[in-house]
Parts: C-alpha cells; sequence; structure tokens
C-alpha cells in the first residue's frame, strides 16, 4: 500500500473531507469551523468544497451544538460537531448523558443516533486549568456512548472516518498536543494513500515486548513510546498498548498483554482517581488475578487542576521519564 | 435521643444550622413553599423566610452558580438538586467552575458550598430518576463526595459537609429515606468527613460499599454467616476522600475484597477501589477483587431489582471470593 507522511491535523482533515464526499448527509458545525476552517485548521477548506449548508459557524454554546447534533441526527443525517476544548463539553454534559448516550434504549431501537462529537484537550500546551482537562473517564459511566481518542495520524483518520459511519453517538477526543509538538512520536507518521477503516473497540499493541506491559491513550502514547525506546537500552522490552477506544474498551488485548508480561503501568493525562486507568487496573485486578507479579502502577496527573506555568505542567503531567522510573521500579 | 428515619434526621440537621448560623441558606426547586420533593426542607420556609429560603426557577446551571456566587461572598449555602441525575445541568459549573476556585485564586476564595441530590434506584423511577452519579465526580480535585447510609450519619455528615470551607457534594440514597428509624443525637453532632464506619465485623470476606447498597451487604452478610463465611461489611460514608486506611485494614484483615455499589461497573467507584488495592495490596490478596454494580447500560424502569446489586448477586460474589 503507498503511504505518504501526514500530519495528525491533515489526516483529520482527509477523513472529514473524505466521509463528506462519499455521504451527502455528513454535515460540519461548530465554533469557527467554517470560515475559519477550525482554530486548529482541522476543517480547513471544508466551507469552500462542501458549502454553507454542510459546514456551519455556530454560535457560542455547547448545549445549541450538541443539541442540534441530536436532532440533526434523529432526522436522518450524520453530523460531525466540534466542541474546541474537551473541557467546554461540560456545558453540554447533559445532553450528551442524559439525551445521546440513552437515546436508542429510550425507543427501544427505534431510533439510532450517528453523530459524532469531535473535541481536543491541550494538556501540553500550558492553556491553564480550564482548557487542559481529559474528561473521558468522567463519561464512561454513560452506556450508549463511544469514545474514540487516536495518538497516531493513521489511527485518527482510520477512527474518524469509522465514527462517522458508526450508528451510534460518538465522542471523538483528539490531543491539542498532538496537533502542534513536532517531537511526538504522534504529530506526523505515515497514512495510506488507499482507503481505509479502523474498527472502533480495537486496541493496537503499537510496540511488542515481554517485560512489561504500559496501556496508554492519546498523548501519553507518545510518552510510552519514547519510554520503551529508553527501556530498550536498559535491556527491559516494554509493550505499549494503545487503547483508541476508550468505550468499548478493548480488554482482551489488555488482558493478553498482562499474561505475557505480568506487570502492568497505565498512563493517562487526567488525575488518577476515577481515572481511566482505575478500570483498566480493576480490570486486570478481577481477570488476569493470578498473572499480576508486581502491583498495578497508575501514572497520572497529581490530584489537582492543571497548572498554566509550562514548567509546572511539564511536571504536572506523565512523561516519558516518569513511565521509565515507574517500569525500572517495577521490573526489579 | 429521638428516633428518626433518615429524611427527619437530614431535615434537623438544615433546622440546627441555620439555627446556628444565619450565613447557612438553602435554595433549589421547590424547597420552599413545598418543602422539597421528598420534604428534606419541610418547615424551613415557615421558620427561616424567604430569604434564607429561596425557591429557584428549574436550571441547575442557574442554582449551582447562583450558590458559587454566594458561597463566593459569605454565606454557606446548601443547594438542592431535585434529582441527582438532572445534576448534569450543572456539571460544567461543578466541574470547570466550584471544584478550581479555590485553585484558580491562589486560595484567595474558597467555596463553602454543600449540594445535595437524591440518588439510587428502588423507587421505581426509570433512567432519570434513579442513577447514581457519584463517579462523575470523584475524577475531580477540589470536591468532597459523601453519602451516608443511616439517619445519624445522615445528620453528623451533613452538619459535617456545610461546615467545611470546601464544595461538597451530597448524595442522599432516597430508598431509604424512610424505612428505617434510628436514635438520632440531637445538638451539635457531626461525623468526620474521609472516615469510613465498620458496619459489621467480620473475617472472612469484606464488602465494601457505601449508600443504600450498605443494607443489602448486610443483609447478605447474615446469609453468608449462616453458611459458615463471616463478613465484615465497610461504609465508606465519604467518596472523595475516601478512607485509604479503613480500606487497607479490612483487607489485610480478609484478604477478600467484595465491592458494592448500584451505578454501573465501568469506571464506578469500584474501579477506583479495585485499582487502589490492586497498587497498594495486591500481595494482600488471597482472591481477585471482585465488583457486584449495576450494569453498563441506562437504568431500566422494569428490571430495577435485576440491575441492582441485589442480595442474591452479592451472595454469589461472597461465595466465589471465599472459594477461591
Amino acid at each position: 500500500m503507498a503511504t505518504r507522511e501526514l500530519t495528525y491535523v491533515e489526516a483529520l482533515n482527509e477523513a472529514l473531507r473524505e466521509e463528506m464526499r462519499r455521504d451527502d448527509s455528513v454535515i460540519v458545525f461548530g465554533e469557527e469551523v467554517a470560515a475559519a476552517g477550525g482554530v486548529y485548521k482541522v476543517t480547513k477548506d471544508l466551507l469552500k468544497e462542501f458549502g454553507p449548508k454542510r459546514v456551519l459557524d455556530t454560535p457560542i454554546s455547547e448545549i445549541a451544538i450538541v443539541g442540534a447534533a441530536i436532532g440533526a441526527a434523529l432526522n436522518g443525517l450524520r453530523p460531525v460537531a466540534e466542541i474546541m476544548f474537551f473541557d467546554f463539553v461540560g456545558i453540554a454534559f447533559d445532553q450528551l448523558v442524559t439525551h445521546a448516550s440513552k437515546m436508542r434504549f429510550m425507543s427501544g431501537g427505534q431510533v439510532k443516533l450517528p453523530l459524532v462529537i469531535r473535541t481536543q484537550y491541550s494538556l501540553g500546551r500550558s492553556y491553564g486549568s480550564q482548557h487542559t482537562q481529559f474528561l473521558a473517564a468522567s463519561l464512561l459511566q454513560a452506556p450508549g456512548l463511544k469514545i474514540v481518542a487516536p495518538a497516531t495520524p493513521y489511527d485518527a483518520k482510520g477512527l474518524l472516518k469509522s465514527s462517522i459511519r458508526d450508528d451510534d453517538p460518538v465522542l471523538f477526543v483528539e490531543s491539542g498536543a498532538l496537533y502542534v509538538n513536532r517531537s511526538y512520536y504522534g504529530y506526523r507518521g505515515p497514512v495510506p494513500e488507499e482507503e481505509y477503516l479502523i474498527p472502533l473497540g480495537k486496541a493496537d499493541v503499537k510496540r511488542v515486548g515481554d517485560d512489561v506491559t504500559i496501556v496508554a491513550v492519546s498523548r501519553t502514547v507518545s510518552e510510552a513510546m519514547a519510554a520503551a525506546n529508553q527501556l530498550e537500552e536498559k535491556g527491559v522490552k516494554a509493550e505499549v498498548v494503545d487503547l483508541r477506544t476508550i468505550m468499548p474498551m478493548d480488554y482482551e488485548t489488555i488482558i493478553n498483554s498482562v499474561k505475557k508480561t505480568n506487570r502492568l503501568v497505565v498512563a493517562e493525562d487526567s488525575v488518577k482517581t476515577g481515572g481511566i486507568s482505575a478500570e483498566v487496573a480493576s480490570h486486570v485486578c478481577e481477570y488476569a488475578f493470578e498473572y499480576l507479579e508486581a502491583p498495578i502502577v497508575r501514572l497520572n496527573s497529581p490530584p489537582m487542576p492543571a497548572p498554566q506555568a509550562s514548567e509546572l505542567e511539564k511536571k504536572y503531567m506523565v512523561s516519558a521519564e516518569k513511565i521509565v522510573n515507574a517500569v525500572t521500579k517495577l521490573v526489579k | 435521643m429521638p428516633q428518626l428515619n433518615m429524611a427527619q434526621a437530614l431535615n434537623l440537621a438544615l433546622r440546627e444550622e441555620m439555627s446556628r448560623d444565619e450565613r447557612v441558606v438553602v435554595l433549589g426547586e421547590d424547597v420552599g413553599r413545598r418543602g422539597g420533593v421528598f420534604l428534606i426542607t419541610e418547615g424551613l420556609y415557615e421558620l427561616f423566610g424567604p430569604e434564607r429560603v429561596i425557591d429557584t426557577p428549574l436550571s441547575e446551571a442557574g442554582i449551582i452558580g447562583v450558590a458559587a456566587g454566594m458561597a463566593m461572598n459569605g454565606l454557606r449555602p446548601v443547594a438542592e438538586i431535585q434529582f441527582a441525575d438532572f445534576i448534569f445541568g450543572g456539571f460544567d459549573q461543578i466541574v470547570s467552575n466550584v471544584a478550581k476556585i479555590r485553585y484558580r485564586t491562589g486560595g484567595q476564595f474558597s467555596v463553602p458550598l454543600t449540594i445535595r441530590a437524591p440518588v439510587g434506584g428502588g423507587v421505581k423511577g426509570g433512567m432519570f430518576h434513579s442513577q447514581s452519579p457519584e463517579a462523575y465526580f470523584i475524577h475531580t480535585p477540589g470536591l468532597k463526595v459523601v453519602t451516608p447510609s443511616t439517619p445519624s450519619d445522615a445528620k453528623g455528615l451533613l452538619i459535617s459537609s456545610i461546615r467545611d470551607d470546601d464544595p461538597v457534594l451530597f448524595f442522599e440514597p432516597k430508598r431509604i429515606y424512610r424505612t428505617f428509624r434510628e436514635e438520632v443525637p440531637e445538638g451539635d453532632y457531626t461525623v468526620p468527613l474521609g472516615v469510613a464506619r465498620v458496619a459489621r465485623e467480620g473475617s472472612d470476606v469484606s464488602l465494601i460499599t457505601y449508600a443504600a447498597t450498605v443494607h443489602d451487604c448486610l443483609r447478605a452478610a447474615e446469609k453468608a454467616e449462616v453458611e459458615g463465611i463471616s463478613c465484615e461489611v465497610v461504609d465508606l460514608r465519604t467518596l472523595l476522600p475516601f478512607d485509604k486506611d479503613a480500606v487497607e485494614r479490612t483487607v489485610k484483615k480478609t484478604g477478600r475484597p467484595v465491592i458494592v455499589h448500584e451505578a454501573p461497573k465501568m469506571c464506578g467507584f469500584g474501579a477506583e477501589l479495585a485499582a487502589f488495592i490492586a497498587e497498594r495490596l495486591l500481595f494482600d490478596l488471597e482472591a481477585p477483587v471482585l465488583r457486584v454494580t449495576g450494569y453498563d447500560t441506562p437504568f431500566p424502569f422494569v428490571h430495577e431489582h435485576h440491575y441492582m446489586p441485589n442480595e442474591s448477586r452479592i451472595l454469589n460474589a461472597i461465595r466465589k471470593a471465599a472459594s477461591f
């Protein structure tokens, strides 16, 4: 398959463009997504190609954006709505949790809700406590939603296309750090010329190893890959499992990896208590208990809001160094 | 000491705190003239008048936003969200504002706000009046999350919450508002936040739980006793911050923890507890950490008694843990 290098942002843009060409029920709307092409250029030039009926700028009201997306989806369209920062999803929380996630159940399966809410979290960009939050864990208690968080351009494109074609509501969480930080593994990468899809609900083993399993998601996959390189030099072979889809979670891939390595580190860009890492750890402790040779380690942010000062934010975030230190202790 | 049910104990706590401290105000939908849909605020309007007992419009974001402003300006509001299911309308206010004010102002402001909300199933409320949303909030530093299981704890914990200088979410298990009475201390009675209680001593299996399921666990523990399995029941009372020492004590004692709650399993509070145990206490375990919870679906109207962790599901987990 012929491939070329694309950035994370370019891959997302291409996914939107291809799906809009393929299916004219796909529409895009949100704050600044049309004329400006999105504040991060993910929706760049879509207005030019598809016009103002399919690419719409909305007022600043997250409730209205998600509410309108639900209505559009119920009536036969496939809306891809953008919420500029994950933090602002909180304003539309009731729309997501009370309405979108439950619609299929409420109607006894009579309606489907093919909607995608795209958003991004900006931890790593010094945006402070209200523009950096990764709130995915707080939505895992809302069965009916799917939550996807790609870590590379390849995954970003394939997963966004699958999300748009999915008949249930998908919250598609992008990483603002992967938009801009060239040093990350997930900033740029090979993407096939030909069309492809990546199924939702499937984790990906990004690197194979025998000594320890590192489960990561979104930006922390880049940290885990960097850590795995450093560990290799020390003779430790780390397996990196990228969740890719958070809900439903691919427990099988996690369990199979832990059965092989007997050691688990989970790296997540949010606070520890009640995080995704808690779900991963608790599941392993219930279903692969006999395989654990060391305590499970959760690497998260400290229990506080994200600091704005970049030096503090660096210390706040999960880093390759923190992963290396945790793994080094664990394999002893 | 009077014999009170939980609803009466909560009402007593509010009366006493409002009498003691005139900064305490109550606001919410129908909390004034009506006395609240569950009558928890009954009689407060007559006693303290419309300036301190305020009926609000139907807007959860408005209620929590106003209460946050009151709290930052010297009052100690107790806001009611009529059903915890509706709290999502105020999610942004709670998570992005209320929880972060102390941090964002470098400690110049605190938010001494209590948000009360009835939680849980068992009352034929269907999917929008039965949920237990505690896990949505334990992931937010800056909040405290409290949930009582007895009338006396309800009083003591509510008073502590009102007196606390930080925001507290106070989740009241509505199906046990009026199911039983017990002696509730009068006057200045507080139960400290962040401290669990052992509701039943035992040595073979630890049932770690909170809110209404404490009572399901106690009943299951009695049945297990007949089968020769001795169960300890730990009632966490506060979920954020939860009492890590109490969890450690009981897990070290039995080595067989079973976690029980009504909310869905995936990333529920039980996930945090199990992960904590897997991190800190792995080598004290004699069996996997089991979770008996609601299922990963919306809360069903018809099948709620299968959905909730009933006695027989808890008993099955006890047997599984004991025989591992």
